[in-house]
């Protein structure tokens, strides 16, 4: 069985003279959480929309090596006389026709949506149809799950029931799931593509997103007392770029993590004032994002 | 739950099939008893002014409930195969059902199943109004009665069809069944031709009349046509939409 699940090569699609995607190239590994992250309009649904074979790329080519693909768009829709379990049930009679009954029941538990398996899905709030469609997803045993935007509609509790749902997928299905909700990517996903304006401009880890950033290493020094003298020393430092003093801490910014790491100690044994705290400042995945993205 | 459990769901649940069992079978019973009591309706309503109404007849009741529940009908045939047919109308919906099967397989039920609603609805008002016809005024022919009916039946399935092709053209419910019915409407001009019109599969409405009047059977054309024009758009429909996007 090939090692990539989902692959896209030179991907471009357009609608008239507006460019979706733009020569987008990814590859996600089977078994595992691929989070496809971007802004509003980043081109991520039309991604998915080619993946799941709904729409035809304008140039490039795509495989998905799987036998059953289950998608979720990101307002599910279904019809309102249907009750949630027959919704789930036509999921697992069209995917699944061997599967016994029973599975609906189990999927909807997982879900969180057992109570109302029997009511219609016309008074479902927008949270629920997620879930549910998710549900349904999930019935159809899909060695590929597609999910757009899979816990944008969900409060806090429902949010972590789904990405619990989606985490546990992992290693029996390859999961490609789009947020722009950067912790919900940060909780589940083994890699990460940033979307641009149609374009991918990174794809790997979270950790490596992280590290590899451009952007300066940053560490935190607490103090007692006066810590003007450690900030006289650290300005008259070449490698140092920016020193920042508050109160009874200090950040100072390097260009690199390496340099700071190795000369910041020697500065504050200089200054030879009382040091309560040396801490290296943590980028979140947000900055990062922001900084790719912008 | 499967695609053809759905289908029947959706004609239940929705009220479709009640409003075309509604139809046709209010006017199986107006039909009959309009033309059997015309006299006397427009008596009370004349004020005195004579007017000529044509005699109750067998042939009058079932050509009453045939013109009145036809005009409605057709259209209510158009919106409820379009509501089902036109399954793209909803991205999301659409989405659910491709991902999962072949449009081959999702169109077949549907219809397979609006076919036989349109037909049955008609083929039950029309068997209605046989018998009030035959309570009110006398027995109409049968054999013209059963025959009329299915050719009529097969230009409610052709309907059902032209629903479909258009279902494959537009995203949106009215405006499938609107333009089908607007064609099928445009198409009966065709019928000034006289090359033309004995192929029209409006020809086949004509025939209900004219067999239980006693007419000789001419509608293989009509009812050929019908047949091979209805392959055609539920054949174009499904290349259609199998290409079509989400």
């Amino acid at each position: 069985m090939p090692e990539v699940a989902v692959e896209a090569n030179d991907i471009t699609k357009r609608y008239g003279a507006t460019t979706a995607l733009d020569d987008v190239t990814l590859s996600v590994r089977r078994g595992s959480v691929y989070g496809l992250v971007g802004p509003n309009g980043a081109g991520k649904t039309t991604l998915l929309g080619i993946l799941s074979g709904l729409r035809r790329p304008t140039s490039g080519t795509f495989a998905v090596d799987a036998q059953r693909i289950g998608v979720l768009p990101d307002t599910p829709s279904f019809d309102s006389w249907l009750t949630a379990f027959e919704v789930v049930d036509l999921s697992r009679a069209l995917n699944v026709p061997d599967a016994p009954e029973v599975s609906v029941d189990a999927v909807l538990d997982r879900a969180g949506l057992a109570h109302v398996s029997g009511r219609k899905v016309g008074g479902f709030s927008r949270g629920m149809l997620q879930r549910l469609g998710l549900a349904a997803a999930v019935v159809g045993e899909p060695d590929v799950l597609l999910l757009d935007e899979p816990a944008a509609a969900l409060d806090p509790a429902g949010r972590r029931e789904v990405l619990d749902m989606v985490a546990a997928l992992r290693g029996s299905s390859t999961v490609v799931f789009s947020s722009h909700i950067l912790d919900d990517v940060q909780q589940v996903c083994d890699t990460v593509g940033i979307l641009k304006e149609g374009a991918l401009v990174y794809e790997g880890t979270l950790g490596d997103l992280v590290r590899n950033s451009e952007h300066d290493a940053a560490y935190e020094v607490r103090f007692r007392g006066d810590g003007v003298p450690l900030a006289d020393i650290l300005n008259a430092e070449g490698w140092v770029t920016t020193v920042v003093m508050a109160d009874d801490r200090l950040t100072v910014s390097a260009a690199n993590a390496a340099v700071i790491e190795r000369e910041l100690t020697r500065c504050v044994a200089r200054a030879r004032i009382p040091i309560i705290s040396l801490t290296p400042i943590e980028r979140s995945l947000e900055d990062v994002f922001l900084e790719v993205t912008k | 739950m499967s695609l053809w459990r759905l289908e029947v769901v959706r004609l239940v649940r929705t009220y479709r099939l009640w409003i075309l069992l509604g139809i046709f079978g209010f006017f199986a019973v107006l039909g009959p008893a309009t033309a059997k009591y015309l006299p006397e309706i427009v008596e009370q309503l004349g004020g005195g002014v004579e007017i000529a109404v044509p005699v109750a007849t067998p042939e009058l009741g079932m050509a009453q409930y045939l013109g009145n529940a036809l005009q409605i009908g057709l259209l209510a045939v158009a919106f409820v195969a379009a509501s089902s047919l036109a399954f793209d109308s909803k991205p999301e919906m659409a989405t659910f059902l491709r991902t999962r099967t072949t449009v081959g397989r999702i169109l077949e039920p549907r219809y397979v199943i609006n076919m036989a609603a349109a037909a049955g609805s008609f083929l039950l008002g029309s068997a209605i109004a046989f018998a009030v016809t035959a309570v009110l005024i006398a027995s109409p022919s049968l054999s013209g009665v059963v025959v009329g009916s299915l050719l009529v039946a097969l230009y409610l399935c052709f309907t059902v069809a032209v629903t479909g092709l258009f279902a494959s053209l537009l995203r949106s419910v009215p405006g499938t069944a609107l333009l089908t019915v607007g064609v099928l409407i445009s198409l009966s001009i065709l019928g000034l031709v006289p090359a033309i019109r004995p192929w029209l599969p409006s020809e086949l409405v004509g025939a209900y009349d004219a067999l239980i009047g006693g007419g000789d059977f001419v509608y293989w054309r009509a009812a050929a046509s019908a047949l091979a024009l209805s392959a055609g758009a539920i054949a174009f429909s499904v290349f259609r939409m199998q290409r079509r996007e989400v």
